[in-house]
C-alpha cells in the first residue's frame, strides 16, 4: 500500500468516538506506565532464570537460597508485570487503536495462545515454587519451571511481534492477502526484529543484576541471612549486571542498524542519550565490582533511568514510524470528558497514594523484621488512611451515580 | 457522509466463531474474578471475626484459603482479564476501541484498584500472623473495598454494552451518562450478589479440609449463609434487572434465552440453594469434591449460559447501542460526533469502502462473485454466525435451512435485513450485487446436504423466529 492510501487508512481507522483529554496526557501516561511494567518484565525474566539454574546448584547452601528467593520473586513478579502492563496497554489503544488493532486481528490465534500460554506457564511455574523448597526438592520440577519460563519468554515475543506489526501499517494489506487471497485465520506471524527483541531481553540481564545488588542490601538488616549469603547475592548481581549492560549496548547498535535509514534514527538526540547512559550505567556496575555493599539502591534506581529512557527512545521510534504516514497522536480528536479524568486524578493520588502507600509501606518494613512486626506511628496513620479512602471514594462514586441515575432515568 | 469505512481485518474461527472464543474465556475470568471479589469479603468478614472473637485458628483457614486463591483466583483471574480485552480487541476491534475510547479513564480507574488489589492480596496472604491484628484488619478492609471497586468501575462499561437506557448520552457525549446508564444498578447487583454466592461455594474446597472440628464447623457455617445470602439477593436483582434490559433484549430472552436455558438455571438455582442448606445443617458432611463439584456447576450451567445470554440479548449490537455486532456503526451519536456507516455502504456497498479488500475483489464480477460472497459473507454475519453447516454458532446454512437456493436466501436479504425489521439483526443495505454475492456464498454453503425437510426442522428447532424471516 502506498504512503498516501496509508495516511489515508490510519485516520480512518482512528475511533472516530475521539479520545477525552488533550493526547499528550495519554501518550506521556502511556510512555510512563511502561516503565513500571518493563521493569517487572526483566525483574522477573532474570529471577526465573536465576532460580533455575541455582536450582540446578541446590547442594550449595548459598545457591539454594537462592533458588527458593527467585523463584518466588518470579512468582510474585510476574503477577504485577501483568496488572502494569494493562495500564500502557490501555492508553496505547486509545492514542494507537489503529496500529494495536490491526496488528492483534493479523496474528489473532497468536494472541489467543498468548493467555493459555501464559496461564499454563505461569501455573507451572507456581507449582515449580511449591515444590522449591530444601535440599531435597525433587529434580524432575526443575522441567515444570524451565516450561513456565520458555512460556514467559514466548509470550514476551508475542507482545514483541503485536507491538512491531503495528509499526508496518503499509504492509497490514499485503499481509491480511498474501496472493490475492484474505486470509483470517491469524495463524501467522508477519513481522518481527530480533534485534529490539534481544535488546529487551538484555535489559533483563542488566536490571536482574542490579536488582539483586539491591536485594543483598535490602536484607543486611534481617538477622536470619548470612552476610556472607548477601555478599555472595551482590556480587553475583554484579556480574550479570557488567555483562547486561554490555550486551545492551551491543543490540541497541545491531537495533539501529535495522531501524530504515529514512528514518535518521541516528540523528535524534535520544538515541544518542541512550547510548550515552548505557555507557555510564556499564561503568557505574563495572566500578563498583567487589565493593557492592550499600550500592544496590542506587544502581537499581540508575537501571529505572534506564528504563525511562528506553521508554522515551521506544516512542520516539514510533512516532519516526509513522511520520510518513502524517500520523501524529497530537492530531487526534478531542471530546474533553472532564468528570471522568478527575476521578481518574483522585482516584491514584487518593486510592494509588494512601492504599499503595500502605500497603508498600507495610511490606517493605514488614519484611525488614524476623518475626511479628508491630505498626508504627507511620504505618498506622496509612493504615487508617486506606481505610477510609477506599470507603469515601465507593460511597462517593456510588452517590454521584445515583443522582445521575435518577436524572437521567426518571 | 464518509469516503471509507473504517473496518479492522478479520479473524474468523471456523465451527464455533469468535464469539465462543470469549465467551470460554470470559466464563473462566468471570468465575475466577468474582470469586476473588467474594473472597475479599470473606477474608475482612473472618479476619474481623477471628480478632473480636480471638480466634486464632480462623488465621489459619485464611492462610490455606489465600494460598489456594492465589493459584485459582489471582493468577487465573488476571491474566484471563487482560485475556477477555485481548479476546474481543481480535474478535470485535471496532467495539472495543468504541468502549474504551469512551471509558478509557474509567478503566484507567479500574486499573489503580487493581494494582493495589494485586499487591494487596500478597500482603494478606503472607503477612498473616506477621503483622499485628488492627494492622492486618486495617488490610483486610482496604482490600475488600478495593476489590468491590473494581466490580463497581467495570460494571458501567458491561452494562453500557447492552444500552445507555435513555437518549442523553448520544447528546451530551459524557462518560459518566454512559456508565450510569439504566442497567446499572440492577447489573451491579447481581454480580455483588454472585460473588458473595460464588465465593460462599469456592470456600468450602478449603473449609472442606480443615483438621479442627469446631472450626471447621462455624467456617462452613459462615460460608453457607454467605452463599444463601448471595443467592437470595441475586433473585431479587434478577428481578429489577430484567425490567431494566431494552425491549429487544427483553424479548430474546423470553422467546430465545428461557427455552434454551431456562431449565439448567433453573435447575442449578435449585441445587445451589439445597447445596447451601445441607452444608449449614450438616457442615461435617461437606466433602472437598463435593464443593468443588458444585465449583464447576456455577462455571458451566450457571455462567456459560448467562455469558451466552447476555451476547445474545445485546443484539444486533455489541456496545450502547450504536456499534452493531458485526462492527458497522449503526446510527449517529451528534455527542461524540460519530456518523452512522448505514448511509455509506447503502452508496457504494463495503467491497468499495473497505481498505482491507484485494483488489481484484472491489469490484464484483461473474468470475468473482463466489470469492466477493465469502469475503462480504465473512465480514457481514461471520461474527455470529458459523459458516460451516454444523457449526456450533448459529450457522448459517441450517438458518436458511440448508438452501441451495440464492433467490431464496436473497429475498431475505433485499427485504426484512435491508431495512433493518428483524429486531436482533443488524440493518444491511447492501447494493443489489453485493447482496446477490452473499446469496450465492450462502446458498453454496448448503451444496449435498441432507433433504431440506429434514433439516429446515432442524433449523426450526435452532433458531425459530429468525427461519420465519427467511421464508
Amino acid at each position: 500500500m502506498d504512503a498516501a492510501t496509508t495516511a489515508a487508512m490510519l485516520h480512518t481507522l482512528q475511533d472516530p468516538t475521539g479520545i477525552p483529554s488533550h493526547p499528550l496526557i495519554f501518550q506521556v501516561l502511556m510512555v510512563l506506565t511502561w516503565v513500571p511494567h518493563i521493569l517487572f518484565v526483566n525483574i522477573s525474566l532474570g529471577a526465573a532464570l536465576m532460580g533455575l539454574y541455582a536450582f540446578t546448584r541446590r547442594h550449595d547452601p548459598h545457591w539454594r537460597a537462592l533458588s527458593e528467593a527467585m523463584t518466588k520473586v518470579a512468582k510474585v513478579g510476574v503477577s504485577l508485570l501483568i496488572v502494569l502492563g494493562v495500564a500502557p496497554l490501555l492508553f496505547t489503544q486509545t492514542i494507537y487503536d489503529p496500529q494495536w488493532y490491526a496488528s492483534n486481528v493479523l496474528s489473532a490465534s497468536w494472541v489467543i495462545g498468548f493467555i493459555f500460554t501464559l496461564t499454563i506457564g505461569y501455573l507451572a511455574w507456581f507449582a515449580f515454587y511449591m515444590k522449591n523448597h530444601g535440599e531435597h526438592a525433587p529434580g524432575w520440577i526443575f522441567w515444570l519451571g524451565a516450561f513456565g519460563l520458555a512460556m514467559f519468554l514466548l509470550d514476551g515475543f508475542i507482545m514483541h511481534v503485536l507491538a512491531y506489526q503495528g509499526l508496518r501499517p503499509e504492509q497490514w494489506l499485503a499481509w491480511y492477502t498474501p496472493g490475492g487471497h484474505v486470509d483470517m485465520s491469524g495463524t501467522s506471524i508477519h513481522a518481527y526484529e530480533l534485534s529490539r527483541f534481544g535488546f529487551l531481553m538484555a535489559m533483563s540481564v542488566t536490571v536482574f543484576g542490579t536488582f539483586m545488588i539491591a536485594y543483598g542490601d535490602y536484607f543486611k538488616v534481617r538477622t536470619d541471612r548470612s552476610p556472607a549469603y548477601l555478599t555472595f547475592a551482590r556480587n553475583l548481581g554484579n556480574h550479570i549486571a557488567i555483562a547486561g549492560a554490555a550486551l545492551q549496548m551491543v543490540f541497541l547498535l545491531w537495533w539501529l542498524m535495522d531501524v530504515p535509514a529514512e528514518l535518521h534514527i541516528w540523528t535524534h538526540a535520544m538515541t544518542w542519550l541512550l547510548l550515552l547512559y548505557l555507557g555510564v550505567l556499564f561503568a557505574a556496575v563495572w566500578i563498583a565490582r567487589g565493593k557492592t555493599e550499600g550500592q544496590g539502591y542506587r544502581l537499581l534506581t540508575m537501571s529505572v533511568g534506564m528504563a525511562g529512557l528506553v521508554a522515551i527512545f521506544r516512542e520516539v521510534l514510533r512516532m519516526a514510524y509513522m511520520a510518513p504516514f502524517q500520523y501524529n497522536v497530537l492530531d487526534y480528536k478531542v471530546n474533553w470528558d472532564v468528570p471522568s479524568f478527575v476521578l481518574f486524578l483522585f482516584t491514584i493520588i487518593g486510592v494509588g497514594g494512601l492504599m499503595g502507600g500502605f500497603i508498600i509501606t507495610l511490606v517493605y518494613k514488614a519484611g525488614r523484621v524476623k518475626g511479628a512486626y508491630q505498626a508504627d506511628a507511620t504505618v498506622t496513620k496509612l493504615g487508617t488512611g486506606s481505610v477510609a479512602a477506599t470507603a469515601i471514594w465507593v460511597a462517593t462514586f456510588l452517590g454521584v451515580g445515583i443522582w445521575i441515575w435518577l436524572r437521567n432515568n426518571l | 457522509m464518509l469516503e471509507m469505512l473504517g473496518l479492522y481485518p478479520q479473524w474468523y474461527v471456523p465451527g464455533i466463531g469468535t464469539a465462543w472464543v470469549m465467551g470460554i474465556i470470559g466464563t473462566i475470568h468471570v468465575l475466577a474474578s468474582h470469586t476473588s471479589v467474594g473472597a475479599s469479603w470473606l477474608f475482612a468478614l473472618l479476619a474481623q471475626k477471628s480478632v473480636n472473637e480471638n480466634k486464632p485458628e480462623i488465621m489459619t483457614y485464611l492462610k490455606k484459603y489465600g494460598m489456594f486463591l492465589l493459584a485459582f483466583s489471582y493468577i487465573i483471574g488476571s491474566i484471563t482479564g487482560p485475556g477477555i480485552w485481548y479476546s474481543v480487541t481480535v474478535a470485535s476491534p471496532r467495539g472495543i476501541s468504541g468502549l474504551i475510547h469512551n471509558f478509557v479513564w474509567l478503566w484507567a480507574t479500574e486499573w489503580v484498584f487493581f494494582f493495589v488489589e494485586v499487591v494487596g492480596v500478597y500482603a494478606m496472604v503472607y503477612l498473616i500472623g506477621k503483622i499485628d491484628n488492627k494492622t492486618y484488619l486495617k488490610l483486610a478492609w482496604s482490600f475488600a473495598v478495593a476489590s468491590w471497586a473494581t466490580m463497581i468501575l467495570i460494571v458501567p462499561i458491561l452494562s453500557f454494552m447492552m444500552w445507555p437506557g435513555n437518549d442523553r448520552w448520544y447528546n451530551t457525549g459524557s462518560t459518566f451518562d454512559a456508565a450510569f446508564n439504566l442497567n446499572y444498578f440492577a447489573h451491579l447487583g447481581i454480580r455483588t450478589a454472585f460473588m458473595f454466592a460464588v465465593a460462599g461455594a469456592v470456600g468450602g474446597i478449603i473449609a472442606a479440609t480443615l483438621k479442627d472440628r469446631e472450626t471447621r464447623i462455624e467456617i462452613t457455617r459462615f460460608l453457607s449463609k454467605m452463599g444463601l445470602a448471595g443467592m437470595f439477593l441475586m433473585l431479587v436483582m434478577f428481578m429489577w434487572y430484567t425490567v431494566t434490559l431494552p425491549p429487544t433484549a427483553r424479548m430474546i430472552m423470553e422467546v430465545q434465552m428461557m427455552p434454551k436455558y431456562g431449565s439448567i438455571l433453573g435447575a442449578l438455582l435449585i441445587a445451589t440453594l439445597l447445596y447451601f442448606l445441607f452444608t449449614a445443617w450438616k457442615p461435617m458432611y461437606l466433602r472437598q469434591s463435593i464443593a468443588v463439584v458444585m465449583t464447576l456447576a456455577i462455571g458451566l450451567f450457571g455462567l456459560w449460559p448467562e455469558e451466552r445470554s447476555r451476547e445474545s440479548m445485546r443484539k444486533p449490537y455489541v456496545a450502547g447501542q450504536y456499534i452493531y455486532s458485526n462492527q458497522f456503526f449503526a446510527r449517529d451519536v451528534p455527542g461524540k460526533g460519530v456518523v452512522s456507516d448505514m448511509p455509506l455502504i447503502e452508496a457504494k456497498g463495503v467491497l468499495a469502502t473497505n481498505y482491507f479488500v484485494p483488489d481484484d475483489l472491489r469490484k464484483i464480477t461473474p468470475e468473482n462473485q463466489m470469492r466477493a460472497g465469502e469475503l462480504l459473507t465473512k465480514v457481514m454475519c461471520a461474527n455470529c454466525h458459523s459458516l460451516e453447516p454444523k457449526g456450533a454458532l448459529r450457522p448459517l446454512p441450517a438458518l436458511f435451512g440448508f438452501s441451495t437456493e440464492p433467490k431464496m436466501i436473497q429475498a431475505y436479504l433485499d427485504g426484512a435485513l435491508y431495512h433493518g425489521k428483524i429486531p436482533y439483526m443488524p440493518r444491511m443495505p447492501l447494493p443489489e450485487d453485493e447482496r446477490a454475492a452473499i446469496a450465492a456464498y450462502i446458498a453454496s454453503l448448503s451444496d449435498g446436504k441432507a433433504p431440506s425437510t429434514v433439516v429446515s426442522q432442524a433449523a426450526q428447532d435452532i433458531h425459530p423466529s429468525h427461519t420465519k424471516g427467511v421464508n
